[in-house]
């Protein structure tokens, strides 16, 4: 029963898949035709049975074998946050994709068990163990599981392709998500510019609603998120900030980024695409997959999750003073 | 004087005592015989011990005959590589979890000691896939520091292959004037390369343990090492090094015997036979991540992401390919391979969870069996990244997820 369903799967998804998905620098993700065989890159050739079709337990663990730090199957070292070859291209900087860089370049996404060399301070565990989301339909600072079960790297991406940038899944938590690509090409590789537009607000607010707070002003005006949805309640300079409006500083009222130059060390937080303008997103002052930036004295007691660096770009409230400059 | 009770003069007796003394020699002689038999079992026992496993020669004829599971070497963190000395004796393993050391082991699986780059932090590296050679030299491809690392057979630092023409100590030599074999030079990709003129007092190997911008060392200017990115480590029965590339493109580089004499290699000047591209076509490859060679000096190399096993003539002129698809001897995800002496090819398939063994003696390829499966007890596979044979017939396998080293034997 099981085969005949996993058979039909395969054609109806073979089916679906060639309908055009771009696939990434030699990825096994998506860009499937109907004659290729690409999916025994990840699921068994033969027909021996397996959980649930798949080849072994952890979904975390397939995807490491290429993605992790040995790089055996992947440029993108996730454990680490590298890219891990050498990319052609000239103008642009890593904040946003590719530019002339050499190997080792900083991620996008951050990193699950190191960024930038030292061990992450807090992360998104994609070990399939965590269900508990952070205002995921509760208050900010509580929390509720998600809908399909723990959290793995498939909660976010689909290993099969999809339209959304980096194949983020197109239902996340139950809820539809559509994230576009913005970039100097159209090809998805890593040797172009390229960048999430601010769509990527709403993929984040489909496992924390409760953060996505558009609603401009503060104090008593911040109980709902802005879009007439739930009244969350708490005080957004304490638990959530504003997005998906528009900053604008110095000459410059459309930055790409926005940065501060502190001794010889330039911090710059990217902004994300809307149209012609760059807004503010959840991504300017986090990192979806995990961070090694440090936290101490007051930065340390956030009352969400104990102490740690809250997915944080840079040290302390260093995300605060890169826009509000004293 | 007292005759000793049970003496008798008795004629009938002596005769009876005759006939007691002569089963009581041949009892002797017996139990003689016998204790000679135990010291010969005793010997060979020993001697059984001493190598537990058949000799080759020993091997059944049949070629189609699949090893067992003996036992498992644990106390390594998620491996990823695993070599074996040229005397069977010393089990190398690489591992990505915990400090990302080379754990050495001898054939019991007790650990004799690790290693890593000198001067460089866990999060600065990542050792893969490692092999000896003649000498009993360890080389280590590490993906983020995109070189070959070569060690002794203690894992005192050596020196570096930093491109298919480059090696650390040339490089050092082209920089310094007065370079002194002795001299210590260390290598991380993230900071750059230490150089100290030798001191009397100090040994090579502790000044690169705790060398860095400390005093003395000075930073040698960065080496453009781009689109070099070592991955797959083996040597071939000719005792040439064949490395695969992943950085920029992706290829083989076979670097010749003559260029890998005594270290330090000031004057490396191999001519590298380089064979292949990144792409999914004939004579492509999309992450190759092992080469090695069959006793016709065939190239195979596992064809990561192409799912496949592409095979290449002694010039490096592309033949065919295997295993790509479903089927008997299909492959998913090939990484570690190893060709042994009746050439039979074995293949880490590590999402079909097992090793695949293919007979490479003809000109076809014949699939002979495979063995392993998934799950987390003794002889299963949790994502298995590479396998090396000693010539007692033993196998090491890396399984990845279950952390250990597994070791099978025909
Ligand atoms: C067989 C190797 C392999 C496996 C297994 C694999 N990937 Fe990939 N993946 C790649 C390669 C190759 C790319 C292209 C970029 C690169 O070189 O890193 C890629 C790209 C991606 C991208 C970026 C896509 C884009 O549009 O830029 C994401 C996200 C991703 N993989 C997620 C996953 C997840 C999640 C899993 C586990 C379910 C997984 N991968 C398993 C090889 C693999
Ligand atoms: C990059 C790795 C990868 C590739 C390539 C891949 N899959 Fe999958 N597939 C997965 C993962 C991971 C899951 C489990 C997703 C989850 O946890 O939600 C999965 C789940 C599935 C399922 C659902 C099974 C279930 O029990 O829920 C089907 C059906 C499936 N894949 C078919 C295919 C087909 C057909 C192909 C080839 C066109 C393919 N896959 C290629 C990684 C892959
Ligand atoms: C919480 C959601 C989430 C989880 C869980 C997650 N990712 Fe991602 N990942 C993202 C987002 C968002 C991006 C895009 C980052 C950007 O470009 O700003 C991304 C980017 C990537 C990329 C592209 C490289 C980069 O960082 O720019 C790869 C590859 C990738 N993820 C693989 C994985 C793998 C493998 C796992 C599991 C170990 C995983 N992801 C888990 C959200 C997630
Ligand atoms: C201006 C910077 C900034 C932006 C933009 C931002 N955050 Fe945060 N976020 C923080 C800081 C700082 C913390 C940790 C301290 C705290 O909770 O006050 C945090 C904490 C969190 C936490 C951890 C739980 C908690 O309450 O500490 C979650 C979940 C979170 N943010 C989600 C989001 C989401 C989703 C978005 C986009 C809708 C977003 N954040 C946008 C700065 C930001
Ligand atoms: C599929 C659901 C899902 C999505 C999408 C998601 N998260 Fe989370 N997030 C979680 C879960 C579950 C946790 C708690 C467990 C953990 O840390 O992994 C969490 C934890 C966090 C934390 C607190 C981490 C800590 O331990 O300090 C922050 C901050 C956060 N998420 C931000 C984001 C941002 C920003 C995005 C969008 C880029 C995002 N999340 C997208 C599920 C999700
Ligand atoms: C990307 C730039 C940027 C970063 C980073 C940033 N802010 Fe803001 N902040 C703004 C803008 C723009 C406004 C004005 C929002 C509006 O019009 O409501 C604002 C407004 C505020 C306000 C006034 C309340 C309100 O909603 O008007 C507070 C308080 C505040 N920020 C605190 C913080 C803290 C704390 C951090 C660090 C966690 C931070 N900001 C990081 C851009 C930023």
């Amino acid at each position: 029963m099981k085969k005949v369903f996993f058979v039909a799967s395969i054609v109806l998804i073979a089916a679906l898949l060639t309908a055009g998905l771009a696939s990434a620098n030699g990825g096994p993700h998506g860009g499937y035709t109907a004659t290729t065989d690409a999916c025994a890159g990840c699921h068994r050739a033969h027909t021996a049975t397996g959980p649930n079709l798949l080849t072994a337990s952890s979904t975390y663990d397939l995807c490491i074998s290429c993605h992790g730090s040995t790089g055996s199957g992947a440029n993108t070292n996730v454990d680490d946050g590298y890219y891990l070859s050498t990319r052609d291209d000239s103008g642009g900087d890593w904040n946003h994709g590719a530019a002339n860089t050499p190997d080792n370049a900083p991620l996008l996404g951050g990193g699950f068990v190191n960024y930038k060399g030292a061990a992450v301070t807090s992360s998104h565990v994609p070990s399939g163990t965590v269900a508990a989301a952070w205002g995921n339909g509760v208050a900010r600072g509580a929390t509720a599981n998600l809908a399909d079960g723990n959290l793995t790297c498939a909660s976010c991406h689909d290993p099969h392709g999809s339209n959304n940038y980096r194949i983020i899944n197109e239902t996340v938590n139950g809820t539809a998500v559509s994230v576009t690509q913005v970039d100097e090409g159209a090809a998805k590789d890593y040797n172009t510019e390229q960048w999430a537009d601010s769509s990527i607000s709403q993929f984040c607010a489909a496992c924390h609603g409760a953060y996505h707070v558009t609603r401009a002003g503060s104090g008593t005006d911040n109980s709902d998120d802005g879009l007439g949805n739930t009244d969350y309640g708490g005080d957004i300079s304490t638990f959530a900030h504003r997005v998906d409006m528009s900053y604008s500083y110095g000459g410059n009222s459309n930055p790409e980024t926005v940065g501060v130059i502190s001794g010889t060390t330039t911090y710059t937080l990217p902004l994300a695409a809307s149209g012609t303008n760059n807004l503010v997103v959840c991504t300017t002052c986090h990192l979806p997959h995990g961070t090694s930036a440090t936290m101490s004295g007051v930065a340390a007691s956030n009352p969400g999750p104990a102490g740690d660096s809250a997915l944080l770009r840079l040290d302390n409230r260093g995300v605060c003073e890169v826009c509000h400059q004293k | 004087m007292r005759e000793p009770e049970g003496m008798t003069t008795d004629p009938e007796e002596l005769q009876e005592e005759e006939k007691d003394k002569k089963k009581r020699r041949w009892l002797l002689l017996l139990l003689m015989l016998l204790l000679l038999l135990l010291a010969c079992v005793c010997w060979l026992a020993f001697r059984y011990a001493r190598q537990p496993e058949p000799l080759p020669e020993m091997l059944p004829v049949d070629v189609n005959y699949p090893p067992h599971y003996l036992f498992s070497i644990y106390g390594v963190d998620r491996p990823v590589g695993v070599a074996v000395s040229p005397d069977g004796e010393r089990i190398y393993v690489a591992e990505t979890g915990g400090e990302r050391l080379v754990k050495i082991f001898d054939r019991e699986g007790n650990p004799l000691g690790s290693f890593a780059p000198p001067h460089t932090t866990p999060a600065q590296r990542s050792p893969v896939y490692l092999a000896t050679d003649h000498l009993g030299r360890v080389f280590v491809a590490d993906r983020l520091q995109n070189v070959v690392f070569v060690y002794d057979e203690d894992g005192v630092f050596l020196d570096a292959i930093l491109g298919p023409e480059l090696s650390l100590s040339e490089y050092v030599a082209e920089q310094v004037d007065g370079f002194q074999p002795e001299d210590m030079f260390v290598f991380n990709w993230f900071e750059g390369v230490y150089y100290r003129p030798a001191s009397p007092e100090e040994e090579l190997a502790e000044a690169a343990e705790t060398a860095g911008p400390e005093e003395g060392a000075r930073l040698l200017p960065i080496v453009d090492i781009a689109k070099w990115g070592p991955l797959g480590v083996r040597f071939d029965g000719e005792g040439r090094l064949l490395l695969t590339n992943t950085s920029g493109d992706h290829y083989v580089c076979v670097v010749p015997v003559e260029a890998l004499g005594a270290t330090p290699w000031r004057d490396f000047n191999p001519i590298p036979v380089i064979f292949g591209t990144a792409g999914q076509g004939d004579g492509q490859f999309l992450f190759p991540n092992t080469a090695v060679i069959d006793s016709q000096g065939r190239f195979f190399v596992t064809d990561g992401n192409n799912g496949r096993v592409t095979v290449w003539d002694r010039e490096g002129n592309f033949l065919f390919y295997f295993g790509r698809g479903t089927g008997e001897g299909a492959i998913s995800l090939p990484r570690g391979a190893y060709v042994d002496e009746r050439d039979r090819l074995y293949v880490v398939d590590a999402v079909s969870q097992q090793v695949k063994v293919y007979d490479v003696s003809g000109e076809e390829v014949g699939f002979l069996f495979a063995f392993g499966e998934w799950g987390l007890d003794d002889g299963q596979f949790n994502y298995p990244n590479d396998i090396a044979l000693d010539e007692t017939g033993r196998l090491y396998i890396a399984d990845r997820e279950n952390s250990r080293i597994q070791v099978w034997s025909y």
